[in-house]
């Protein structure tokens, strides 16, 4: 069974419509690259899986049990929403990184926030924090930050900031995890990093949607690509298909315009 | 007078429309106003005519509390059990000793006058420019403080029989005073006043440009550092704190100006909300005090036997 | 030796008493101000307009008037509308004033606030909500000391008018230390005529705003661990 199914999902911002009809499933394990240009909807189709924007129409289901329908209200309560959103992950292109906690407490801050709401959280404080603080520790070595556990956010490079989001979006064990253009607010010799980690991931079988404007990137990590146009879903299929041999014209501009750059 | 009235309009207007208008208590206000106009008119024929569109309208606030006062003033005094006297520190009729406690002419007096109505007394400083609005707003009770009544005085406050003399007077340097014997017109000089006093409109009156300051006080700060050629204030004042012995030993003074300019001496009096019952019981405590000799004897404790009206 | 003269000793023991009185103003409206501002920045950035609209009048009529002239017409105003009287004393002057301070400072801090709010990026604010973290929160863990660092530097200044602007308070003959220093030019405690007490008070703001000063600076050292 798919992890997410997404059916029909439809959003406007006042007349303007910018996504229309979006429907795909995603599996277990698997790497989603969502490819098109900018304006195209990609980083709004985002949102609406992590419930930042509201779709207009439309569902998500995840591991069969539908998180949204635009048709049931009873889907829709704010208190209900902020439970919703820990199924997804989500790394912000310019990372958003709390700047006074270190990258050790950005990473378990919202897991320490959570524990707290367990039952039994009192009694057991001492351990349930170490082993958050274990597990951030974890994380943040296998990023390749164990030393920088420490530092602030402004002591840290750009990359080296990303990859703390992405520690920080782990930490709460999403069962999909979604990166807004990860590397576009990266200086180029940056980028390697960042993408090294998705990559790991990936091979980790991570389930991933990843925004990305990396088309080789693309097309050697992902699974199944889909290629964006005006708010509509042009093609998808597998990564090689799309990106090697494209059936619509459309995508064919797109990717003849990349590689010329 | 017109900064206090222009300012409490203000107020009234913005407060006024902050609470949306309750038209409903004009009206009875009017009416008041109406009768104290004409008695007012009857009783201060003297009144200028300048000011008569703003002392009306002054007249109409002070006289609708005045109608309320005048019912209770003495009972609600004595219910509170305290008589808040507004005073501003004025050597040699408010001031305080060595202790911080209040003493002078004027202060002993308020002192026996509490006690004759069996009350407590309370001394509270005041801002002198708004006194009509301290009494008015209920903050005090009466205005004893060396006060001269002056037509402004006496049209918005119950005044109390005069019972001390007083005339202005020019204070200079005294390694000058060669320039300012015997001058009556203050034409191109600058004159220290204290802001709203009776010495402003004798300085105005005789043609000078003022400055007008906080307090009596200082105005003598103003001669002392060149800042002023000249100050005007209360011959009282002047006698206690200018010349030999004093903190302004460089400083003498001269001139009634009240004789420059044809004038009566002023008279200081005590001042009541409008149509207050207190006024009269003051006049019947000042008899009484008058004709047993206490008045007198306090009078010398501080050098005021000149000017002190026992009759 | 001057400073040891009775003359010398009597004013300072004066200028104490005043000076407490304005340093009594100063906290007591840091302590009234300082939240009301926080709740009245919250009316202008609401969603509901009319409370919105109605916010930002009255700041605009808090900041556009004279806080003298906002002393004089709390003090003045509702006993002779008799509406009620903050009573003649002492202890009535004091709260009037008092009052008076904490509402206008209360709604130049809103803006301050509203500045500092509104500055703070709208991704962290999703950053938090992604992380499933509640409203609260967000303000508390998140926001707020984002917050308080962009507006230390403004408030700093604000801080500093208001050590010097508790001399407004004379206004109504509220006793403190300009007060006290005026009244030995009038006389007081049997000495009359001094000019320098009026002077010297000058001492006491330098002091107290010097150590204002060094506190804030602290707070802003403080906070400069990020970014």
């Amino acid at each position: 069974m798919a992890v997410l199914e997404v059916k029909n999902i439809e959003k406007h911002f006042g007349s303007t419509r910018v996504l229309e009809n979006i429907s795909f499933d995603l599996q277990e394990g698997q790497a989603l690259a969502i490819i098109g240009s900018s304006g195209s909807g990609k980083t709004t189709l985002l949102r609406c899986l992590n419930f930042l924007e509201k779709p207009d129409r439309g569902q998500i289901i995840v591991r069969g049990s539908k998180l949204f329908d635009a048709a049931d209200p009873a889907t829709q309560r704010e208190s209900e929403i902020r439970k919703k959103r820990l199924h997804f992950g989500l790394v912000f292109q310019s990372f958003h990184l709390f700047p006074q906690y270190t990258a050790l407490k950005n990473v378990t801050l919202a897991r320490e926030l959570l524990a707290q709401e367990q039952e039994g959280f009192k009694s057991r404080k001492k351990q349930i924090l170490a082993e958050i603080e274990a597990e951030g520790r974890e994380l943040l070595s296998r990023m390749g930050l164990a030393e920088r556990a420490g530092h602030y956010p402004h002591q840290l490079s750009g990359g080296q900031q990303q990859r703390v989001a992405i520690a920080r979006a782990l930490a709460l064990h999403p069962d999909i995890l979604c990166f807004d253009e990860p590397t576009s607010a990266l200086d180029p010799e940056l980028t390697g990093e960042v993408l090294k980690v998705i990559r790991s991931l990936a091979e980790q079988k991570t389930t991933m949607i990843i925004v990305t404007h990396e088309m080789a990137f693309a097309r050697d990590v992902a699974d199944q690509v889909i290629f964006m146009d005006g708010g509509v879903i042009v093609e998808q299929g597998d990564a090689e298909k799309v990106i090697g041999n494209p059936q619509q014209e459309r995508t064919r501009q797109f990717l003849s315009r990349y590689s010329e750059r | 007078m017109k900064k206090i009235l222009s300012l409490t309009m203000a107020a009234i207007l913005a407060f006024s429309l902050a609470a949306c208008g309750n038209s409903g208590s004009s009206a009875p206000a009017a009416d008041v106003s109406e009768s104290s106009e004409s008695a007012a008119a009857a009783s201060d024929e003297t009144a200028s005519v300048e000011e008569t569109d703003a002392a009306e309208s002054e007249e109409n606030e002070s006289a609708a509390a005045g109608a309320e006062a005048a019912e209770s003033d003495l009972a609600a005094i004595q219910e509170k059990g305290s008589l808040v006297v507004g005073i501003t520190n004025f050597e040699p009729m408010d001031y305080q000793d060595e202790n911080g406690e209040w003493i002078g002419f004027d202060a002993d007096l308020a002192r026996q006058f509490a006690e004759y109505l069996g009350v407590s007394v309370e001394f509270s400083e005041i801002t002198w420019d708004y006194k009509v609005m301290e009494l008015e707003a209920g903050n005090i009770d009466c205005v004893w403080n060396g006060m001269t009544l002056t037509d402004e005085v006496t049209s918005a406050m119950e005044t109390s029989v005069p019972y001390c003399t007083n005339y202005q007077v020019l204070v200079y340097p005294a390694a000058s005073s060669a320039d300012f014997d015997g001058l009556t017109s203050l034409e191109g000089l600058n004159v220290a006043v204290e802001s709203g006093s009776a010495g402003e409109d004798a300085a105005e009156a005789l043609g000078a440009s003022t400055v007008p300051v906080q307090s009596q006080a200082n105005t003598l700060m103003e001669v002392s550092a060149g800042t002023s050629d000249v100050a005007v204030i209360d011959v009282l004042m002047a006698a206690a704190m200018t010349g030999e012995g004093t903190s302004y030993a460089e400083l003498s003074y001269s001139v009634n100006l009240n004789e420059a300019q044809g004038l009566e001496s002023e008279q200081y009096g005590v001042g009541f909300r409008k149509g207050s019952d207190l006024a009269d019981a003051f006049n019947a405590f000042w008899a009484e005090k008058a004709a047993d000799g206490t008045v007198e004897e306090i009078a010398v404790t501080y050098g005021l036997q000149d000017a002190v009206i026992l009759e | 030796m001057f400073f040891m003269s009775a003359e010398f000793q009597t004013v300072v023991s004066a200028l104490n008493e005043g000076f407490i009185k304005t340093v009594e103003l100063f906290f007591l409206t840091l302590i009234g101000a300082l939240p009301l501002g926080l709740v009245i920045s919250f009316g202008s950035m609401s969603r509901f307009a009319p409370l919105r609209w109605l916010t930002r009048t009255v700041v605009w009529i808090i900041r556009g008037t004279p806080l003298v002239l906002q002393i004089l017409i709390l003090y003045y105003v509702p006993p002779l509308m008799k509406l009620f009287t903050w009573g003649g004393g002492e202890t009535g002057r004091f709260t009037a004033v008092t009052t008076a301070f904490i509402i206008n400072y209360a709604f130049y801090f809103s803006e301050i606030y509203r500045g500092g709010i509104q500055g703070v990026p709208a991704g962290q604010q999703e950053a938090g909500q992604v992380l499933g973290m509640t409203g609260p929160q967000i303000f508390f863990r998140i926001t707020l000391l984002q917050m308080i660092k962009r507006i230390v530097p403004p408030m700093s200044n604000e801080i500093i008018t208001l050590v010097k602007d508790t001399s407004l308070a004379r206004v109504i003959a509220l006793q403190e230390v300009i007060w006290m220093g005026e009244s030995f030019m009038k006389g007081n405690r049997g000495y009359a005529g001094l000019i320098w007490p009026l002077f010297f008070t000058a001492v006491y703001y330098l002091a107290f705003s010097g150590v204002v000063t060094i506190l804030l600076n602290r707070l802003e050292k403080k906070l400069s661990f990020f970014r």
